[in-house]
């Protein structure tokens, strides 16, 4: 008879560990303790940071040992009971609520056990159970053969599960004590961690990563080289002081090398002294901008300066909004960004209009109350951040604002009748809703609490000083004048 | 007040006391008409008999006018009159927003279709097209219903948009994307929502699934029509869901943007923008089709109806200010066609299919009595008097048949003259290497400003600093204008018309060509006629004095020629650009439309003003009986307007119970002695539900007992 615990095949496991370097130890123990005859355990979680190969170890591993063929077999040993392993694998990420994922589960293991029949609804833990059971039952009745069942629930990334009812983990991980089939067992795949496995050296991405990028200057052999050159060198310039996942080292290498290998495409330089390339191309590698992951993909060939601009572009980007925007909304955005960061205390010291000679004074306050503020020391306004203000509030400093600009900027000289025509106006409270929706001014509590309209309803301005006081230069305000501190 | 409780306590109980509600029943409700205040607004009286001849009026929405003696034929013919022209205007406003968004159309199905080289088969990141729409969210809507018709056309597979309106979370939208897509193939029996037996729930990605197998969809294309008033959360998890499908639905993303791709991107997660990647899309710009809809619908040569310059300014002046939007502009127009054809019973005559014969019958005594009513007509009037022809004038007052014969001659020459403002709008506008916009232009020359204009000046400043090549260049654009029309406005070329000026043109154009060449032949360039007149300026140094003095620059003969020819211009075009104003002329009002008041009332409305008005001084609009005239507190105006008054004049923390014993006070001073308390109370209370109803005050969470005060006047 063949002993009880053998261990899975090596030459398997060679060839997993190749596959992924770095990963021997964990590949060693998770086989082991997954295998039918190595130690099976009920729970298995494995836990480690982002982009570490938790879920593809596992997934490569399972399918490996569901079609394994039996080593006992080899021996010629007829007697030795068939082992019978499947998996089912449950993406916690595609699951919409925690019903889903039970259903889910379900599906996954009616199809990795061949199950014909009806499948019921399963809206709990405990319906999962029974299914479960009557699926397993119905495998072992007709598969024979075998005598050691096991089935491998893996739920990747379950610690992100949406909505999961708080009985969710606990009732999955006793689903192994339950006696449906002494072999069966659950497998958690998590994402979060506080202690990661060893970090891989950097050496063992180079050859995970060595599959030829799309576009090759020359020679397979030459490539070849000039990748593994080219990859070392993003790693020390770029993705050491950065993330170390292999994903975004992998990312930021495809994206430069395209650019990188250029001067070798037009001909104007070789592979061959991959100094010169580097020093050809050292602005790629002293470039941040290419961490930030881009939603917009760039030409696949584009000039050596065009990352360089895109640094710049950025501070531009609310440049169109402020001339998109028509007037009386641009108004409205200084108006919200004064209402945000001014106190409102010292709204009569900006905006009362009986004040006027002192609406330039800035901070207001008598001598007396300075002195206690520099006792109390209190953090300046803008380093708090937009705080939030009631719309009718601003809608009052609008005016405010609205008279002053209107009366710099093109009604200079004073069409009343225009100017009266605004109070209350529709078009006001659409600017303000647009602005809204926009995201330009994000209200408060919950969203769909009271009306956007409603007087008290709180708002906070979202866009910075920087783009306010562009917006508001091209109003004809200064919104300095009106700004404590 | 404690009058009232002490007589209530000492009578002990009421039989109201144990009612579980009390009715409130206001007095004097035997009248219907007491309890709804009458209003002061004139509300037409009983509707005349016209409207008795019922199977062929059916059709009818217009109203008779003038004074409702108006002959159902020319209601008719208003009416009809008005579907006809809007629906040719409508036309051509269609067709131009429609070629408006074809580049982009173009552009987001080519990516659609074959989502860049950058796509690995492993890769799943999901092809997301940016469209960059600018802020006016109004047209995003239309631009997404092209694109799904021209996907749908176009692209193997559904096509769902979402609208942040009703992607509250996660399942419903899931459960909308599988519904729309799912629902697109019609001829389709019920997508089978089960799988291996199992049957799934609705928000399942796996019918989509499946639904993509069987239908062997080449992309399922999610639309984000207004992606920033997403929630952004949702927005994350929806694309770190979808690019986890990737390989098994092929998604493709789309998502309208109304600020910049680079906000959009900053709200989202970094595990959201590493699973996207794609392009950017630009759609033109509000300002530019907005453009080309005014030539093609206002200053259109077909088009039936003018817009003058007070109502364009109004127009724009909006556009400007609050909202950049084609639609509201389109809407705008298609009001002022309707108050023209409904509110004018002279648009009749503006008919271009029906000769003025045939018009001129329709028109009966009370037509003519509305001409003469014109402001035009009086200033025909005037004309005739101060060129002493003063029984022409009295004849066209007196005699229909006099006024008929004038008539029939100003709507002969209605036309001729339109054309001629629209003429001298193209070719001023193509004349210039840079030229106002067409809007202002228009503007300008349909209030008859032209000629004493800016633009006119500096037009002709212009030519002053030409060489001769500039002016041949200059001659010929005016000439390829006069000669080629424009397409956008619909006109011909009219060099037949116009022989004189082009002859003159012509002539100019080969002196100018002689002289340039003359010039090249000796080698000694002719200067611009503004750098001959210029003086030179010497300056000497003699002694270590410096010397000023003015040099006369020599004038060669050419150069004589050459500011000749440019005053010639000059005067020509003057001549040319000298346009009479339309509003001068007699009968304008038939043909144009020009009054802002109204214009502003409908579409800059004015609601919160409008109920402050009403609460502050009610006897604006309720008649005396019930509001009283005086302003200020006044127990004869209604609960409501009393509690407004008193709530003004409150801080903005209210006690309830002051509140409540003003208003006693001001009731009780009406009916002289303590009237019933729990009326006044009911009173009370229903208007303070009002003005928690019209959002003024709510509940403080400060003091009990108190009011916050929610709203200002005047804001």
């Amino acid at each position: 008879m063949a002993s009880m615990f053998s261990l899975p095949s090596e030459v398997m496991l060679t060839s997993l560990i190749s596959q992924f370097p770095c990963r021997e130890q964990q590949i060693r123990c998770l086989a082991t303790l997954l295998a039918i005859r190595g130690a099976p355990s009920r729970n298995i979680v494995l836990y480690g940071l982002e982009a570490t190969g938790k879920s593809a170890i596992a997934k490569a591993l399972l399918q490996k040992l569901s079609t394994e063929p039996d080593n006992s077999l080899v021996n010629g040993d007829s007697d030795v009971p068939l082992d019978q392993l499947r998996y089912a694998v449950i993406k916690s990420a595609e699951c919409i609520t925690g019903r889903h994922l039970l259903e889910q589960t379900v599906g996954a293991v009616a199809k990795a056990v061949n199950w014909e029949g009806n499948v019921g609804r399963c809206e709990n833990v405990a319906q999962l159970v029974v299914e479960l059971g009557r699926m397993l039952e119905g495998w072992r009745t007709s598969d024979k053969e075998a005598s050691n069942y096991r089935i491998v629930l893996v739920f990747d990334g379950i610690d992100h599960q949406r909505e999961a009812p708080p009985t969710l983990l606990p009732g999955l991980a006793r689903l192994g004590e339950i006696p449906l089939d002494p072999t069966s067992c659950t497998s958690l795949v998590s994402h979060t961690s506080t202690s990661p496995p060893t970090p891989s050296p950097n050496s063992s991405k180079f050859s995970h990563l060595l599959h030829q990028p799309p576009n090759s200057p020359s020679g397979a052999k030459e490539t070849q080289e000039t990748w593994s050159r080219f990859t070392s060198a993003v790693y020390d310039s770029l993705s050491k002081h950065s993330g170390r996942d292999i994903l975004s080292f992998r990312s930021i290498s495809l994206r430069l090398w395209p650019r990188f290998i250029k001067p070798i495409l037009d001909g104007q330089l070789s592979a061959t002294p991959f100094s010169r390339l580097l020093v050809a191309n050292r602005s790629l590698f002293q470039n941040e901008t290419v961490l930030i992951p881009g939603i917009i993909s760039e030409p696949p060939l584009a000039k050596p300066g065009a990352l360089v601009q895109a640094g710049n572009e950025s501070k531009g980007k609310f440049q169109g909004i402020a001339t998109q925007l028509p007037y009386y909304s641009r108004l409205l955005l200084v108006a919200s960004y004064l209402a945000s960061f001014n106190p409102p205390r010292l709204d009569t010291v900006h905006f009362m209009k009986s004040a006027s000679s002192k609406r330039r004074k800035k901070g207001g306050g008598t001598a007396l109350s300075r002195s206690s503020t520099t006792k109390r020391r209190t953090i300046s306004r803008k380093l708090l951040g937009p705080q939030a203000f009631v719309l009718e509030r601003m809608l009052a400093i609008f005016h405010c604002l609205k008279d002053d600009a209107d009366s710099r900027g093109r009604h200079g000289n004073g069409n009343d009748r225009k100017r009266e025509r605004q109070n209350g106006s529709a078009d006001i409270q659409m600017a303000i809703a647009t602005l809204a929706s926009l995201r330009l001014l994000v209200k408060m509590g919950a969203q769909n609490a009271g009306d956007a309209m409603d007087g008290a309803c709180r708002y906070r301005v979202a866009v910075g000083w920087e783009v306010v006081r562009g917006v508001a230069r091209s109003v004809g305000v200064e919104a300095e004048d009106y700004l404590a501190d | 007040m404690s009058d009232v409780g002490e007589t209530n306590s000492h009578t002990g109980f009421d039989t109201i006391d144990h009612q579980p509600a009390y009715i409130y029943t206001p007095s004097g409700t035997n009248d219907d008409a007491l309890e709804r205040p009458t209003k002061r607004r004139k509300v037409a009286r009983g509707r005349p008999s016209v409207l008795q001849p019922h199977d062929s009026i059916n059709s009818l929405v217009f109203e008779p006018l003038l004074g409702e003696i108006e002959t159902l034929e020319c209601v008719q013919q208003r009416q009809d009159l008005f579907e006809k022209c809007w629906s040719e205007t409508d036309a051509r406003i269609q067709s131009i927003l429609n070629e408006a968004n074809e580049d982009t159309l173009a552009e987001v199905t080519a990516f659609v279709d074959s989502p860049g080289d950058i796509n690995q088969d492993d890769d799943e990141r999901v092809p997301a097209s940016f469209i960059v729409t600018g802020p006016n969210i109004a047209s995003q809507d239309l631009l997404f219903k092209q694109l799904s018709a021209r996907l749908k056309k176009e692209i193997n597979g559904p096509i769902v948009t979402l609208r942040s309106g009703d992607a509250s979370n996660m399942k419903a939208v899931l459960k909308q994307l599988i519904r729309d897509a799912t629902n697109q193939r019609s001829e389709d029996e019920e997508l089978s929502q089960e799988r291996n037996g199992r049957k799934l729930l609705n928000y399942d990605l796996d019918i989509l699934q499946s639904y993509v197998k069987k239908h062997g969809s080449q992309r399922v294309v999610v639309a984000f029509q207004d992606s920033e008033a997403f929630d952004t959360n949702l927005v994350v998890d929806l694309v770190i869901l979808f690019s986890s499908w990737m390989d098994r639905i092929p998604f493709t993303l789309l998502f309208g943007i109304a600020t910049s791709v680079e906000l959009f991107q900053e709200r989202l997660s970094r595990a959201a923008s590493r699973c996207l990647y794609g392009f950017r899309f630009d759609v033109e710009q509000t300002s530019s089709i907005l453009e080309r809809i005014f030539q093609s619908a206002v200053a259109n040569s077909k088009a039936s109806l003018r817009l003058g310059s007070e109502i364009v300014a109004s127009l724009m002046e909006r556009q400007h200010d609050h909202v950049q939007s084609v639609q509201s502009f389109i809407v705008a127009l298609k009001y002022a066609y309707m108050c023209h054809f409904y509110g004018n019973a002279l648009s009749i005559l503006t008919d271009p299919s029906t000769s003025s014969q045939l018009l001129l019958k329709l028109m009966k005594p009370c037509h003519f009595e509305a001409i003469r009513m014109l402001p035009s007509f009086r200033k025909l009037i005037e004309l005739r008097v101060e060129s002493q022809e003063l029984d022409r004038a009295r004849e066209l007052i007196q005699d229909d048949a006099i006024l008929v014969q004038e008539i029939e001659g100003a709507l002969e020459s209605k036309d001729g003259n339109i054309l001629r403002l629209l003429r001298a709008f193209h070719v001023f506008a193509s004349a210039l290497s840079e030229p106002p916009s067409g809007i202002d232009l228009y503007m300008t020359i349909f209030e008859g400003a032209l000629s004493n204009s800016d633009y006119l000046k500096r037009a002709l400043d212009s030519i002053k600093r030409m060489t001769p090549n500039d002016l041949v260049v200059f001659i010929q654009r005016i000439k390829g204008a006069i000669e080629n029309g424009s397409h956008e406005l619909d006109l011909d070329g009219w060099a037949d018309e116009d022989e004189g000026l082009i002859r003159e043109l012509r002539d100019v154009e080969m002196k100018a060509v002689g002289l340039s060449e003359n010039s090249a032949d000796i080698e000694k360039s002719i200067r611009s006629s503004d750098a001959i007149h210029s003086k030179g300026l010497r300056t000497t140094v003699i002694a270590q004095r410096v010397q000023l003095s003015y040099e006369k620059s020599t004038i060669t003969e050419a150069e004589k020629e050459f500011i000749n020819l440019i005053d010639h211009v000059s005067k020509l075009l003057e001549q040319y650009f000298a346009l009479e104003n339309p509003k001068d002329l007699f009968l304008n009002e038939l043909w144009l439309c020009d009054s802002a008041d109204s214009f502003l009332d409908v579409f800059a409305p004015r609601p919160r003003a409008a109920i402050e008005n009403a609460l502050s001084a009610p006897y604006e609009y309720l008649t005396c009986e019930i509001g009283g005239s005086e302003e200020g507190l006044s127990s004869t105006h209604p609960p409501t307007a009393i509690i407004y008054q008193s709530y003004l004049e409150a801080g903005s923390l209210i006690n309830m119970a002051d509140l409540w014993t003003t208003f006693h006070e001001i009731l009780s001073s009406k009916e002289g002695d303590e009237g019933d308390e729990r009326e006044a109370l009911m009173q009370f209370y229903r208007a303070l539900a009002d003005l928690k109803l019209v959002g003024m005050v709510k509940q403080s969470k400060k003091k009990a007992d108190h009011l916050a005060k929610v709203a200002w006047k005047g804001l």
